[in-house]
């Protein structure tokens, strides 16, 4: 009996613990024999593309196709253009009436030209000649007004653009539509560039989740849930059917892609910046200019209670960001170089405002870590570090927030920051949270945030204060300068696209000497190329937010040596 | 048919006693010394990084991903962070975490499992009932849902792990109980008019002590290895704290690279000190244990 106590005792803890070491011990091993043997065979057979990728990708080299991986947004959403996918600016299954060119500015890709009237409440678009889907059946101004309706009428389920101001969309003949507003919206161009027409003959909600037609030059030939998407290309194309044939585009996390990358099975691998200076045999790194900006968004208000909308009190505010010296101090101080070579392997670019690959962006000074003098700017304004532990104080209250980020890279951007902000005697906390915790804490900590987008329409969720208290998207610092808002009203309301670009602008120089955001960074996107694969630099658009997906923007244009 | 108790040290007496061949500690000083320097090596770790300076592996740049050397031991990570005392404090840290489980989940499973074994029939269903929810599910997914439960952080990790240990001990000590229930000098107390709890206080949980303190002690590597992996499962402590799970997720990006001390050095301290809990176990169990606590 005194036996079988014994046993008892061991099997409460024995097999268990050591299951978990053998696995830890053999998860160790096996990671770190990939680590050794680098780019030979080993690396590839041990970290082969997950579910079932490895075969595509065999399949797709013997083909003459190319095995891409660009991150997973892809299989993260709808490849439904009335559900929102693509809409940043680089779909590849259904184009738009717009495009954007190379140097940021609209062309017409579906559409001929365009036309505003002069009271701005109707634009009207010319259709190009003889367009077809990709089923082979025309594409006429019918299929435009049923895309603009069909994503009108079913707003909540798009988040990407906006219709609400859609009053109608009328087709005159077959090549001409017309759109007419409820009240003027010049940001509406910007949204014709985003939407993927559908045919409004074969649309089906379901369908066209996996399997859209489009008229763009790629069409879907074969979707595997969160494992591979196929393209091949559409051969009813106006511009004619793409020279590569076939695509695998792979759903993998970032160290098998790697892995995979040096085994030689895909030919374009996006990377982390912390991966730009592996050897590849085979490839070669490729960085690209996007627009993707990251920053800081922190409070301008004082701390405050208001009665929210639920009927509960919401707290907000932050003593010390509020203060514009210390807002002014960082921006102006902090040494943006040092911080992207820290935080990001020295691959992005120091950003003092959104940037000038944008048309409507405003330039701000690029001179920065000017730290003697953001140094006199903080002691001016009573921040003076009185107790010796580095950190400023003023009437009792330390120098110092917190600053969330809802990603590691946006982590490890906050990390670097903090580190800078030190030297100027400014203690900024940086915690790794969900968005959730965004949610949560917007309102009284700084955000690391992320934009990159052509239409200049951000501005208005960034900086206008009718948004105060909405979401941690919508004027989440609590911005509240009512010339700013007359100068985005103006902007929104002008009939033509350069009358707004050049009330954006203003409305970046009047806003930025208040430092609601702090700009950091300007992104750059990594890839593993191929050698003998040309991604066509020459027409690729300045990437905007999208996580590597944005390469895919010229994919037609790509062609094998 | 003899009573159990009795048949047992008939038994002892029957079975030679080993003598040791050459002279030296016996094994008791032995057992002790083990479990001294396993103790001693544990309370090092814990009061070492509970009170450390987070200076020592605060973020330094300019020493980025050095290899193990002298002046780092463990090397430096892509923040320049000493690893050796990240580790360290990371394994305080996971100690705390144990100690609070182990404490929680043993008040739970000892009062569960004498209660169930005293209280009468349909209680214990009940917590039979309980237990086998409990280890039904599969304990990690339990423990994310928990944790997950109340958003993550230490608080989250910590309350999903002290509620979750308990079942097996309940278990053990159930069973415990119930077989005292049925000794001779259990049912003359209960013959002499005792009350069930003064029965189960006096006479019967002093017996249960040995096999609950060792199953206590067994439960600590358990606490342990499921913190570092929920935080390395990223359901756990957050990025800017030091733990295990932290600097092993985190190690998993650069070990591609080649960085292979990131992960080897952390991962086995933290395989050090399960085993040595193990071996502390163990050996609590060759002393409190009446039938080899004196060889």
């Amino acid at each position: 009996m005194l036996h079988s106590k014994d046993s008892r005792v061991r099997r409460l803890a024995h097999p268990s613990i050591c299951m978990m070491i053998v696995i830890f011990l053999f998860a160790l091993c096996a990671s770190m024999l990939a680590a050794c043997t680098g780019g030979g065979p080993a690396a590839g057979s041990s970290a082969p593309p997950a579910e079932g990728g490895s075969s595509a990708a065999a399949e797709g080299g013997t083909e003459g196709g190319i095995v891409i991986y660009v991150g997973t947004v892809l299989f993260d959403q709808s490849l439904d253009p009335v559900k929102g996918a693509m809409s940043w600016g680089y779909s590849c299954i259904s184009s738009a009436l717009l495009k954007v060119a190379p140097d940021s500015t609209y062309v017409g890709d579906m559409a001929e030209s365009w036309e505003p009237s002069a009271d701005a409440l109707t634009y009207t678009y010319t259709l190009k000649e003889g367009l077809k889907f990709s089923d082979g059946s025309d594409l006429t101004a019918e299929d435009v007004v049923f895309t603009y309706e069909t994503i009108r009428d079913n707003q909540a389920e798009n988040g990407q653009v906006d219709l609400t101001r859609l009053a109608s969309a009328e087709a005159v003949d077959d090549r001409t539509v017309r759109f007419s507003l409820s009240e003027p919206y010049s940001p509406f161009v910007d949204t014709t560039a985003r939407i993927g027409i559908v045919p409004s003959d074969a649309y089906d909600a379901d369908a066209f989740t996996e399997h859209p037609i489009g008229s763009g030059p790629w069409k879907v030939l074969q979707y595997d849930a969160n494992q591979q998407i196929i393209l091949a290309p559409n051969e009813y194309y106006y511009e004619g059917a793409p020279s590569i044939p076939q695509v695998t585009v792979v759903n993998l996390d970032e160290n098998s892609a790697l892995a995979a990358a040096k085994s030689g099975q895909l030919d374009v691998v996006m990377v982390d910046p912390n991966y730009v200076d592996e050897p590849v045999d085979g490839m070669h790194i490729q960085r690209l200019e996007t627009m993707d900006i990251r920053m800081f968004g922190w409070p301008v208000q004082p701390e405050g209670e208001v009665m929210g909308q639920e009927g509960y009190e919401i707290t907000f505010g932050n003593a010390v960001t509020s203060d514009l010296a210390v807002r002014k101090a960082l921006a102006i101080g902090l040494d943006r170089q040092a911080i992207v070579d820290n935080a990001f392997n020295g691959v992005g670019k120091p950003a003092v405002s959104f940037t000038d690959n944008l048309v409507w962006a405003a330039p701000g000074d690029p001179a920065d870590n000017r730290k003697e003098e953001a140094k006199a700017l903080l002691e001016e304004a009573g921040w003076v570090d009185t107790d010796g532990d580095g950190i400023r104080e003023k009437d009792g209250v330390d120098c110092a927030f917190n600053v969330y980020a809802a990603e590691n890279a946006r982590y490890l951007l906050a990390v670097a920051v903090a580190q800078d902000a030190l030297e100027l005697g400014v203690q900024i906390n940086a915690i790794s949270g969900t968005w959730d915790d965004v949610d949560r804490f917007y309102r009284t900590s700084a955000v690391v945030y992320g934009y990159g987008q052509y239409d200049p329409v951000v501005l208005k969720d960034l900086l206008y204060s009718d948004y105060y208290l909405t979401d941690a998207f919508s004027d989440a610092v609590g911005y509240d300068n009512p010339q700013v808002d007359a100068l985005i009203d103006k902007a929104v309301s002008e009939p033509t696209q350069e009358g707004a670009v050049a009330d954006w602008k203003q409305v970046q120089e009047v806003a930025n000497a208040d430092y609601p955001y702090l700009y950091l960074v300007n992104m750059e996107h990594c890839y593993f190329i191929k050698d003998g694969l040309d991604i066509s630099l020459d027409t690729q658009i300045p990437h905007p937010h999208g996580h590597g997906v944005p390469i895919i923007n010229n994919m037609k244009d790509w062609t094998l040596g | 048919m003899l009573e159990p108790g009795l048949r047992a040290v008939t038994a002892a007496l029957k079975k030679p006693v080993p003598r040791p061949l050459v002279k030296g500690p016996n094994t008791r000083t032995m057992v002790v010394a083990t479990v001294s320097a396993c103790l001693a090596y544990l309370l090092v770790v814990f009061f070492w990084g509970r009170f450390m300076d987070p200076g020592l592996y605060a973020v330094n740049y300019a020493d980025k991903f050095l290899a193990p050397g002298a002046g780092h031991p463990f090397g430096t990570d892509f923040m320049g962070r000493d690893m050796f005392f990240r580790s360290i404090r990371g394994l305080s840290t996971s100690l705390v975490i144990g100690v609070i489980a182990a404490a929680v989940s043993s008040v739970i499973g000892l009062a569960l499992g004498i209660l169930s074994a005293v209280v009468g029939k349909a209680f214990d269903k009940v917590v039979l009932w309980g237990v086998d929810l409990c280890m039904g599910l599969p304990h990690l997914v339990l423990l994310i849902l928990i944790s997950f439960m109340l958003g993550k952080g230490a608080y989250g990790v910590t309350v999903g792990i002290a509620l979750t240990h308990w079942p097996e001990l309940t278990r053990v000590v159930r069973a415990e109980v119930l077989q005292l229930r049925s000794s001779v000098y259990v049912q003359a107390a209960y013959k002499m008019g005792q009350g069930r709890l003064r029965v189960a206080l006096r006479h019967i949980v002093p017996h249960v002590i040995p096999v609950y303190l060792v199953g206590v002690v067994l439960l600590f590597p358990h606490a342990i290895m499921h913190e570092a992996s929920l935080t390395f499962l990223g359901f756990g402590l957050p990025a800017e704290t030091p733990a295990i799970g932290v600097i092993l997720s985190e190690a998993m990006k650069h070990i591609a690279t080649g960085k292979w001390w990131l992960a080897l050095f952390p991962g086995l301290m933290l395989v050090v000190t399960v085993v040595l809990f193990d071996l502390i176990g163990d050996g609590m169990k060759k002393l409190l244990n009446p039938h080899s606590g004196n060889l």
